[in-house]
């Protein structure tokens, strides 16, 4: 009797999870891929110097940064996959989104002070599990450069 | 330099497919993976414990006791002519060092007899009264004490508390539900053997009462007296056929013993001995009842 009630507690979080976070994870798709392309003329590059190195800059450290957690299908996935090996797809789009969201954050912390420019883009990983479902920070940072005079912009 | 950034790519860095097929495989695949480690464990354990010494398992069974002691005067003559015949017959077996047979009675209906730890067995009255000579409750109580002489109650005992162990590591309700039907149902009544089990018994038991009568015509007796029995009892789902459905089929029984006789050189069959006198006296009873 109690593995039965044990069995349905599993089944009711699996299709939680399953439902709820495809739900919001479609959403969060959507919402990514309109933000990208309204966010698409601050320009954000891995290069560490301004390509533009003649022009004097006002440069500035602009951030972005994300905290996501899987749900319960997707960890419940996880765990199995930890038993055979493979691709972690239940993790990839999480960690996509993710990724993704912080760049968004970061373009949109630049536009708002005014640049249109983001060099030396890095992003960091936090793992911050706790309990059954795991969660991570994922943290994009740059240097924002404004071009001083506007005749010599980049 | 002509700097610009394009959209990121779709489906590179991750799918898109639909996680459910990948969850049906894996579960699937643990399900596969879990039976088969339950079932390598759960052989192993069936054997290894009767492998082990029998004091363990005497000291295992001391915490329960299966066998009630008579509450009538009858019971109690009934009980003293079934430990003697049990006696009788285990001085023929080898049994396990250190095991002592105690055999109880039950006044129950139940067409049914059993054998469990600690070298003990039950008989039940409905099977008693059943019975026409001494011949045929000398196959039911040899093949009692073959399974306590082969040791399958500790051979399943092992198996369900390695199955038990394997499962509360994946459920603590799971293995709490496992041990639990081992450990109240299991342990004092009803082991579950297994066909394989069930026949070395018989061949046990062929050889034992071969010795003390001569002749096999009491293993015919009593797989007739069971073929007798009313189909409502015959029925899977009534327990009073206990015995019956958890061993194989009476026709292959009664010519496995006949094939035994024939290969041994023993007469399948002879003169009858009478049942005891208070087991005898069983029977009327038992109709006058019914």
């Amino acid at each position: 009797m109690d593995a039965f009630v044990e069995l349905a507690i599993l089944v009711a979080l699996l299709a939680t999870g399953f439902f709820v976070g495809s739900a919001i994870e479609r959403r969060h798709y959507a919402s990514i891929r309109a933000r990208e392309a309204r966010y698409a003329d601050v320009l954000a590059f891995g290069f560490r110097f301004p390509a533009d190195r003649v022009t004097p800059q006002r440069a500035f450290l602009v951030t972005g940064t994300v905290v996501v957690s899987a749900d319960y299908f997707k960890s419940f996935v996880a765990g199995l996959r930890n038993l055979f090996g493979g691709r972690l797809r239940a993790y990839e789009t999480l960690l996509e989104r993710a990724r993704r969201e912080a760049l968004l954050r970061l373009k949109e912390d630049a536009r708002r002070r005014g640049a249109r420019m983001v060099v030396c883009v890095r992003f960091e990983t936090t793992s911050i599990t706790a309990g059954w479902a795991p969660s991570i920070e994922v943290f994009a940072y740059g240097t924002a450069l404004i071009p001083e005079r506007a005749d010599r912009a980049a | 330099m002509r700097l610009e950034n394009r959209r990121p790519a779709e489906g590179i860095n991750a799918s898109h497919e639909n996680p459910l097929a990948e969850f049906a495989w894996l579960v699937a695949g643990s399900l596969a993976l879990l039976g088969a480690v339950v079932a390598a464990i759960a052989l192993a354990a069936e054997w290894i414990a009767p492998r082990l010494p029998y004091r363990y398992e005497a000291r295992l069974a001391a915490r329960f006791d299966p066998v009630p002691a008579p509450k009538s005067d009858e019971a109690r003559r009934v009980q003293a002519e079934l430990q003697a015949l049990a006696d009788r017959l285990a001085a023929r077996m080898a049994l396990p060092e250190g095991m002592t047979v105690r055999v109880g009675y039950r006044e129950e209906g139940i067409v049914n007899a059993y054998a469990t730890l600690g070298g003990r067995t039950v008989f039940f009255r409905g099977l008693l009264s059943r019975l026409d000579s001494e011949d045929a409750l000398a196959m039911v109580m040899a093949h009692e004490l073959a399974h306590l002489k082969l040791r399958h109650p500790a051979a399943a005992l092992g198996r369900g508390a390695a199955v038990g162990i394997v499962l509360s590591a994946i459920s603590a309700d799971l293995g709490r539900a496992a041990a639990g039907a081992l450990g109240q149902a299991g342990l004092v009544t009803l082991f579950a053997f297994s066909r394989e089990q069930e026949r070395a018994a018989d061949a046990e038991a062929l050889r034992v009462l071969a010795a003390e009568y001569g002749h096999v015509g009491g293993a015919i007796d009593l797989f007739d007296a069971f073929a007798r029995l009313p189909a409502a009892q015959r029925d899977d789902h009534v327990p009073a056929i206990e015995f019956v459905r958890t061993h194989p089929l009476t026709a292959h029984r009664v010519a496995a013993a006949v094939e035994w006789a024939g290969a041994n050189g023993v007469a399948v069959d002879g003169a009858r001995r009478p049942l005891p006198a208070a087991i005898a006296a069983v029977r009327p009873r038992e109709e006058r009842a019914s």
